[in-house]
């Protein structure tokens, strides 16, 4: 599998650099590109950088030329930034995963494509068995547009496979992410002076830490599995638990009230929880990871409250 | 614990306010005027607060369960005065499925048999349980519920943990028993579609029926209000003669007095987990383990006698 060639979208991003940086270290991988309007977060070595909207026809010029074997679908939105509307998002994580795909057609060199999804297509319900298998997505209702979307993107890989049998399509269903430094909505959470919590709810949580996060994109790209595969940290940690481990305090809010509270604090100056995120702190999720470890061939090195205490170390020296 | 140490507690815990000290730690180092065990659960109170606690992937949080035990030895020995045969008939190691009879709105019946268990068995274990997904909506009961060793009623969840090798109780009486009218009491309720015996014979997990009797006349009701358990969201609103009357009091149990008897483990690995999909083996075995139930029903209701006294 020597000298492969791959392109990752929204290489920008701090996964999408932290990506790039890994790949240009593996001896097997002998080209790496990246495309994204924002630049790398860290310096590359020789990562070609295209700078390029995803949803502009003109990525169908730049990415054939390049010649890539494997493309790593990085760039989905899973949060609206400050400066981004929530029709931005919807518009970079549908329409650009369409042109994404409109230019797969025209690289004759593709064998594989790596997808970092979600596995906010599950929802976080009352009623949800407490690990959700891979084939475990029609179960509930789409609730929120993040689902929605996910769900969209989910099926355009799945349309574009059956029709691509010479390529190999990986969807990877990460749940959030945590580690040092990273910006992620579960970091940014606990980075408030108090959390927010549901009083009388204690769901459980589940998390992948980063190492993880990028370890499991790495042995997908070099192992390629057909199909969707969990990715997530063994375990699941009480939400209570986990805001005790990060040495903060929570702040129970009766669950009518949850909504004008958390706006409130929003209009202040304090950071919001997406509906994804607000679902996930009323009922938690939990995924099965054994397909991860026995297909992929990856099995996370942390546990989930390994990870958060991971962080909280890392976020206590910097303090 | 008597005054003198409580006064002594109290005098260490100031001075080491007063000398700048945070809370926990003061809170320490009063703990050493108190006798060991009291120490050794403000030790365990503290931990709790530092996030320090175990806790498996199920939200099932032993410590949890041991600080509420003496609230339901209470229940089991004084309340209900828990009567129990045939504990040593569930095996002590391996996955092991449980099936009893249901009664009641909130699971009391998986908490006595689960210190049935603690109780009466040579090598105890802490069973997990199934609860119908309508408690996990509301607040505290879900989080206390999950933390004791209930999950939501789900197949998948079910057969999960069998692989593990756990001590699973089912309720296949379901909704239809919780709901049932005082009149209809230990008359067993149709098993739904057989959906344990399935589990059962996927994990290879042996079957042990369990007869309660007691438990169907803690809340005895009488009627239902379909309207306000749809305002609610709830499968049914129940009448009994405290609730909703007494208010918040009428969540009260009767103190009736109970019988649990675990009955001879029915094997089903012998089937082969393709025996699952056997339909007409499923309803078999399912209404053979129903009829088993029914029959120590009776039995032990007349060895019990009088119901509350």
């Amino acid at each position: 599998m020597a000298g492969r060639r791959v392109l990752i979208t929204g290489v920008g991003s701090q996964v999408g650099s932290l990506l790039a940086a890994q790949l240009e270290r593996d001896p097997d991988v002998e080209y790496v590109a990246g495309l994204d309007t924002r630049r790398p977060r860290l310096r590359l070595e020789h990562t070609e950088f295209i700078d390029a909207d995803i949803r502009d026809p003109e990525i169908g010029r730049l990415i054939p030329r390049t010649g890539v074997d494997t493309i790593v679908h990085e760039q989905i939105v899973r949060q609206p930034g400050p400066r981004m509307s929530s029709r931005a998002m919807h518009d970079i994580n549908v329409i650009g995963t369409l042109q994404l795909l409109a230019v797969c057609e025209r690289v004759p060199t593709l064998r594989t494509i790596v997808v970092r999804g979600s596995a906010g297509v599950y929802g976080a319900e009352p009623q949800a068995p407490q690990f959700f298998k891979e084939e475990m997505t029609r179960l509930f209702p789409l609730r929120t547009r993040f689902q929605r979307d996910v769900a969209e993107i989910e099926n355009y890989f799945e349309t574009y496979s059956r029709r691509h049998a010479g390529v190999s399509c990986t969807m990877l269903r990460y749940q959030p992410a945590i580690g040092p430094g990273m910006r992620t909505q579960v970091t940014r959470y606990l980075s408030q002076p108090v959390c927010p919590t549901y009083m009388g709810f204690d769901p459980r949580i589940q998390l992948v830490h980063i190492d993880d996060a990028l370890g499991a994109i790495g042995a997908a790209v070099r192992n390629p599995v057909p199909g969707t595969v969990n990715v997530a940290c063994p375990g699941t940690i009480g939400l209570a638990r986990m805001i005790r481990l990060a040495g903060k305090r929570a702040l129970p809010i009766a669950a009518p009230f949850f909504g004008a509270v958390t706006s409130t604090g929003q209009r202040l100056g304090l950071d919001s929880q997406s509906e994804d995120f607000q679902r996930l702190l009323r009922y938690g999720r939990g995924v099965d990871t054994r397909r991860l470890t026995d297909e992929v061939g990856y099995t996370p090195r942390l546990s989930t409250a390994d990870g958060v205490e991971d962080w909280a170390r890392h976020a206590k020296a910097a303090a | 614990m008597n005054q003198s140490t409580a006064i002594a507690f109290m005098r260490r815990l100031r001075a080491g306010l007063d000398s700048g000290l945070e809370l926990p730690e003061a809170l320490t180092r009063g703990a050493t005027a108190l006798p060991g065990d009291a120490r050794e659960t403000i030790a365990r109170i503290l931990d709790r607060l530092d996030g320090e606690y175990p806790e498996d992937e199920w939200g099932f949080d032993e410590d949890f369960a041991e600080l509420v035990e003496p609230f339901f030895a209470f229940l089991y020995e004084s309340w209900w005065r828990v009567g129990v045969e045939g504990a040593e008939r569930v095996p002590a190691h391996g996955r092991v499925l449980l099936t009893a009879n249901h009664a009641g709105i909130l699971p009391w019946d998986a908490t006595m048999i689960s210190m049935a268990l603690l109780r009466e068995h040579p090598l105890p274990r802490h069973p997990r349980f199934l609860v119908l997904d309508w408690a996990f909506h509301l607040p505290w009961v879900s989080s206390g519920i999950r933390k004791v060793g209930g999950v939501v009623a789900s197949p998948f969840n079910a057969l999960r943990l069998l692989e593990q090798d756990q001590l699973l109780a089912v309720f296949p009486e379901g909704v239809k028993g919780t709901g049932k009218a005082f009149s209809e009491r230990y008359r067993l309720q149709r098993f739904g579609r057989g959906g344990f015996v399935e589990i059962a014979l996927r994990t290879g997990a042996p079957i042990v029926p369990v007869a309660v009797v007691g438990s169907e006349e803690i809340y005895p009701k009488i009627a239902d209000i379909p309207p306000v358990a749809r305002m609610l969201g709830a499968p049914f609103f129940p009448v009994t003669p405290t609730f909703p009357w007494l208010g918040p009091l009428g969540i009260v149990p009767l103190p009736s007095k109970w019988r649990i008897e675990f009955l001879e483990p029915i094997e089903t690995a012998s089937y082969g987990p393709e025996a699952a999909a056997d339909r007409a083996l499923v309803l078999e075995l399912s209404e053979q383990v129903r009829g088993q139930i029914q029959h120590a029903l009776y039995a032990n209701l007349v060895r019990r006698g009088p119901a509350f006294i």
